[in-house]
């Protein structure tokens, strides 16, 4: 019942927050406040606070249940996909004004067809990766509550998206700076109590599970036996797939210039590795207090169902409470920001755009990811997106670094690799669904594909390239993408 | 069927012109649509595409065309010269096809080049028209500030100072903006410095709000769309009401979408009339602030783009506008 009661509470704050506290009024003498652009940390918030998913809460503690230490690999892809996307990615997508992915694909190779291909990408992403966030508050939910798994999901969808309809539909930087806020507080209180509550020598007990992990700190994947193929193939797909996530790139828009893009995108790294700190904590002390929800198949409860297992009577529903809404606010802030991303494409790259189908857009990408995510209550949350940084690594990432960098890029080059890339990195994930389990490295090159797409999109998108002529307007396009802004001149 | 297919498929290979991306795709094409061994177009210093290996006697078939100004036909190359807007500009050169095709064919062929440099004449039209509006906008704001200076210069010197330092800023704005785009921010300051000139005259009867999104600052957009937008609300809403009056100003994202809402609580006009103003039919005075708005956002983005009002007779007036956030070729210089 308290749980309910936090999550109802939170989401009445940040629908409060979307309608009033956003676009604070300023009059005349603030006229000149209101015209400047906002700041980096607030920004970085804001992108940390959408980034940080119900995956990282909920499916990162339940891997490091699950597999152990070496989970802790994709936190570090998590993190460190900013770095790269700070290198290579952030500033001349600012400097490019393109707001999508699809938009950058207009501007670099100026073809309708590419654009619209990339707009059909941004779908399949998007849909891999709000499956998860589903999953997670179908999870939630029914622990909280004792409502069926599907309950959750459906409410989960109905929620986003009239929450959407309502006024989320301005891209609210405040707000998501507002949920990574509460998902600190709501993850990290419960921890630090957590941690004190297991003592001394629970800690030890925590540390000494792994001990032999700790001095090979590899992700053995399913037992599969090949964990440095594993490791390198998640490192892949969390690093290179933040590059490639389409509604990340959107928000670098914000910044002023290139430089501030790129001092953004520092913040980020810093905010999301304090973070991430969290969910391993939930881990950990899960592998010595929780050790039954592993035989169970239920690791990816176990941050909601950890406190209540450490701290009996009040005060464990309470933290539950706290941990049960920081999961939620995690679920909607990154859901909102998807879906908002999704019904763009979808109306604005796929049909004429205007207002009333953008909503219908929101509901149509909803209802979509709503009904994919019935089937998947025993698919691991973490796996599910690591699909959708898996695709984003094999298709945009390329995209966008070879368009940035690589002045060679041609039409039928950048449309064959992202079909490469799309169709290896989804076939892959599919198979390894549909299909039983594999011998050992197959498991791995299935579950885990980015090691081997991520080159072969590369490959393709390179070599077709190569074998094609660039457009005309690549020299010209490459170069506003590198030069600041007052020095590029007309054209 | 297949022949309508076939001609459509060589307009669109030509929608470029001769020396576009598609010339190669449509000697393809038209190779299938005369059943001919080799076909060829040139231009008039010779083969620009062909299909099919160019062997000899294809100069020789091609300097009789142009001599001729019709079709002819040489050992086995048959040739008919292309001529656009009445200009010879190159020619249709076959091999082993049926001759009485190549006539037609060779028309056809006229007819897309001609309408290839139709569409870029468009093209250069639409731009000499953004720039000519453009052009207009400046003086009529400039003529209006420096009305306002000026009449204060006697009775409060040191305010026209200020004033004129706003108005140099504006000036700054204005010539130092290079491209005929600026960002949301760079608009939204040329708006402060026209309602600080404004202000000189309201004093206290005009309230203002500006309520703005920050993840639309950098979004670029067609210069000086905003403040004639303002001024609009000013001068025909606010000036011939009696009493206090207040303008807002609201921009947000909106999905892929910026949208850009000024609003007053003035006098409002009637519906018809606005339709009126926007169409360029209404009184010349207004014509030249919304009117020149609605005719650039078109021009660059289409016709969907274009200005919306919501208005009524006594109950205020809001105008909006709503563009993509990205569009190619539109970035502030």
């Amino acid at each position: 019942m308290t749980s309910l009661l936090a999550i109802g509470l939170l989401l009445g704050s940040s629908v409060i927050i979307g309608v009033y506290g956003v676009r604070a009024a300023r009059s005349t003498p603030d006229f000149l406040v209101a015209s400047q652009q906002i700041s980096p940390g607030w920004n970085a918030m804001a992108i940390a606070g959408e980034y940080v998913s119900a995956a990282s809460v909920l499916g990162l503690a339940g891997l490091m249940l699950k597999n152990g230490v070496g989970s802790l690999w994709w936190a570090v892809g998590f993190t460190a996909g900013y770095v790269a996307v700070a290198a290579l990615v952030a500033g001349p997508m600012r400097r490019s004004g393109a707001y999508t992915v699809p938009d950058f694909a207009d501007y670099r190779l100026g073809s309708r067809a590419v654009r619209k291909l990339c707009a059909v990408i941004v779908l399949v992403i998007m849909w891999l990766y709000l499956i998860p966030q589903f999953k997670g508050a179908g999870v939630v939910l029914h622990l909280v509550s004792g409502t069926p798994y599907w309950v959750g999901v459906v409410l989960a969808g109905a929620v986003v998206s009239s929450s959407i309809a309502v006024g989320g539909m301005r891209a609210a930087t405040y707000v998501q700076a507002f949920h990574y806020v509460v998902k600190l507080i709501f993850i990290a209180v419960p921890a630090l109590v957590l941690l004190v509550r297991a003592g001394g020598e629970g800690r030890e007990l925590v540390l000494r599970v792994d001990a032999g992990a700790w001095s090979r700190p590899l992700l053995d994947l399913h037992g599969s036996g090949q964990p440095l193929l594993a490791t390198w193939s998640v490192l892949l797909a969390t690093t290179l797939g933040a590059v490639g996530l389409p509604h990340v790139i959107m928000r670098f828009h914000t910044s002023a210039t290139a430089r501030i893009a790129r001092r953004v995108a520092v913040w980020v790294i810093v905010l999301l590795g304090l973070f991430y700190l969290f969910p391993a904590v939930y881990g950990l002390l899960g592998r010595v207090f929780a050790p039954g929800l592993i035989t169970e198949g239920h690791t990816d409860q176990v941050t909601v169902v950890l406190p209540g297992a450490m701290v009996p009577g009040v005060w464990g529903a309470v933290l539950t409470a706290l941990v049960a809404a920081g999961a939620f606010a995690a679920f909607l802030s990154t859901s909102s920001g998807l879906l908002l991303a999704l019904a763009g494409g979808l109306s604005h790259d796929l049909s004429r755009s205007s207002v009333p189908r953008l909503r219908l857009a929101v509901a149509a990408g909803a209802l979509v990811a709503v009904g994919l995510s019935l089937p998947a209550e025993r698919v691991d949350i973490n796996v599910l997106v690591g699909w959708a940084f898996a695709v984003a690594a094999s298709t945009f990432c390329p995209l966008l670094v070879l368009g940035i960098w690589w002045r060679g890029l041609t039409v039928p080059g950048a449309a064959a690799g992202l079909i490469a890339g799309v169709c290896a990195a989804t076939g892959a994930a599919l198979a390894s669904v549909v299909t039983g389990p594999h011998p050992g490295w197959l498991t791995v090159l299935l579950a885990q594909p980015a090691a081997w797409t991520v080159p072969l999109a590369f490959a393709v998108m390179a070599g077709v390239s190569l074998l094609t002529r660039p457009p005309e307007w690549a020299e010209r396009a490459l170069l506003r993408l590198h030069i600041p802004q007052r020095a590029a001149g007309d054209g | 069927m297949r022949v309508l297919e076939g001609v459509r498929g060589v307009d669109a290979a030509l929608r470029d012109g001769l020396y576009g991306r598609g010339t190669g795709r449509a000697v393809r094409r038209l190779r299938a649509l005369l059943g001919a061994e080799v076909v060829v177009l040139t231009d008039l210093d010779g083969p620009v595409a062909s299909a099919g290996p160019v062997g000899e006697g294809v100069r020789e078939v091609l300097a009789l065309a142009y001599e001729q100004g019709g079709p002819v036909q040489r050992g086995p190359w048959a040739a008919v010269p292309l001529l656009v807007a009445g200009e010879l500009c190159g020619a249709l050169v076959m091999r082993g096809g049926p001759e009485e095709a190549l006539v037609p064919v060779g028309a056809l062929v006229a007819r897309s080049l001609d309408h290839a440099a139709l569409g870029r004449a468009r093209g250069r039209i639409a731009q000499a028209d953004l720039r000519t509006l453009r052009a207009q906008i400046s003086p009529h704001f400039l003529h209006n500030a420096l009305a306002v200076i000026g009449a204060r210069i006697r009775t409060e010197p040191e305010r026209a100072r200020e004033l004129l330092h706003d108005f140099a800023d504006y000036l700054r704005y204005s010539f130092a903006s290079r491209g005929d785009y600026a960002t949301v921010a760079d608009e939204l300051q040329a708006v402060q410095t026209y309602l600080e000139l404004q202000r000189a005259r309201f004093d206290d009867r005009m309230e203002l709000m500006v309520r703005m999104a920050p993840d639309i600052l950098a979004v670029a957009i067609p210069f000086l769309v905003i403040q004639p937008l303002v001024e609009n609300a000013v001068r025909h809403g606010l000036e011939p009401k009696t009493g206090k009056g207040s303008i807002s100003v609201s921009g947000f994202g909106e999905g892929p979408l910026c949208v850009i809402e000024v609003e007053d609580d003035g006098m409002g006009m009637d519906p018809e009339f606005a339709q009126g103003v926007l169409a360029g039919t209404g009184p010349p005075t207004r014509s030249v602030g919304l009117a020149n708005v609605d005719r650039r956002l078109r021009a660059v983005y289409g016709a969907e783009y274009g200005l919306v009002i919501e208005t009524a007779p006594g109950s205020g007036t809001k105008v909006v506008i709503r563009v993509p956030r990205f569009r190619r070729g539109v970035v502030a210089g």
